[in-house]
């Protein structure tokens, strides 16, 4: 079945999934699922410096029909404490919404992904109350984020 | 293009977003419970009794219950409003072989199918005169 899926996968998705595969990016690992190859599990570690160090972070993204000239779909699947990604692990991020071009990647959306993570931004929140708590007080903030951390992504 | 599925999670977002906006002209709607739940499982629906019918301008609150095998398999569906209607158990829940859209699920029924067809279904000649329990009542 993946075989026959494989034949109706538009090349550069399969490109693209074979990069993944062949040379993952540091800290980053996203695979196919079996049943629908359009749809990823993701993995991205805590960057070092950041709140998230130490933490694996599960996310799901997928490949909308009209990809890649509309961009992935991705969310978090692990509880995350930043400012731009909300309780249901949505994240706000320009380039997966108004500033996707089809020159990006799926690695390259990870990429950034992961560099959000490095650095949170409060002044374009998606977790209003996460981003209040960042401006107001950004010490206690990182502090909550290091424990969400400990407590849902570690194993 | 047959082959691209939303995956489970993916398409309850979209139907979330979708919910958020508002559908039509709000005689159906629905969203989600628990908004800390990152499976999305729990929902309340909500349906305006249609005209020319004994449902009509009443409120109807349904809840519906997404597992994890949805949208493969329907949702649960059953009626926290007291309702009389010949698809409906006696505790709310919804009789599948009488209401061909859960009965019959194809994945790409949503919540709205649900309770954009249990709308249309009031109005059936089987339903539409139907006595009914007093407004604003619960199961």
């Amino acid at each position: 079945m993946a075989a026959a899926q494989a034949a109706q996968l538009p090349r550069r998705i399969i490109k693209e999934t074979q990069r993944l595969l062949s040379e993952p990016a540091p800290g980053i690992s996203a695979s196919p699922s079996e049943e629908n190859l359009r749809y990823f599990n993701v993995m991205i570690l805590g960057p070092s410096a950041s709140p998230y160090e130490g933490g694996a972070f599960k996310l799901e993204l997928f490949l909308p029909e009209d990809y890649p000239m509309a961009p992935p779909k991705v969310r978090f699947l692990t509880k995350i404490y930043h400012p731009n990604v909300d309780k249901l692990g949505r994240i706000c991020l320009d380039i997966l919404k108004d500033k996707w071009s089809p020159a990006l990647q799926i690695r390259t959306v990870l990429l950034s992904i992961q560099a959000l993570m490095s650095a949170p931004n409060p002044d374009d929140p998606l977790a209003e109350n996460v981003a209040k708590h960042w401006k107001d007080n950004e010490q206690e903030a990182i502090a909550t984020a290091k424990e969400w951390t400990r407590l849902y992504a570690t194993m | 293009m047959a082959g691209i599925q939303v995956p489970r999670n993916f398409r309850l977002l979209e139907e979330l977003e979708k919910g958020e906006k508002g559908i039509g002209d709000g005689t159906v709607s629905y969203g989600m419970d628990d908004s800390d739940d990152m499976l999305m499982r729990n929902w309340t629906g909500t349906i305006i009794g249609p005209a020319n019918s004994v449902h009509d301008g009443r409120i109807y609150t349904l809840k519906l219950f997404c597992d994890l095998s949805y949208p493969e398999r329907p949702p649960q569906v059953r009626f926290h409003s007291r309702i009389n209607m010949n698809c409906v158990l006696n505790d709310g829940r919804i009789d599948v072989g009488r209401f061909p859209t859960l009965g019959n699920w194809r994945r790409e029924y949503t919540m709205e199918t649900v309770l954009t067809e249990l709308r249309r279904e009031m109005v059936s000649p089987a339903n539409k005169k139907l006595p009914q329990p007093p407004e604003n009542t619960n199961f």
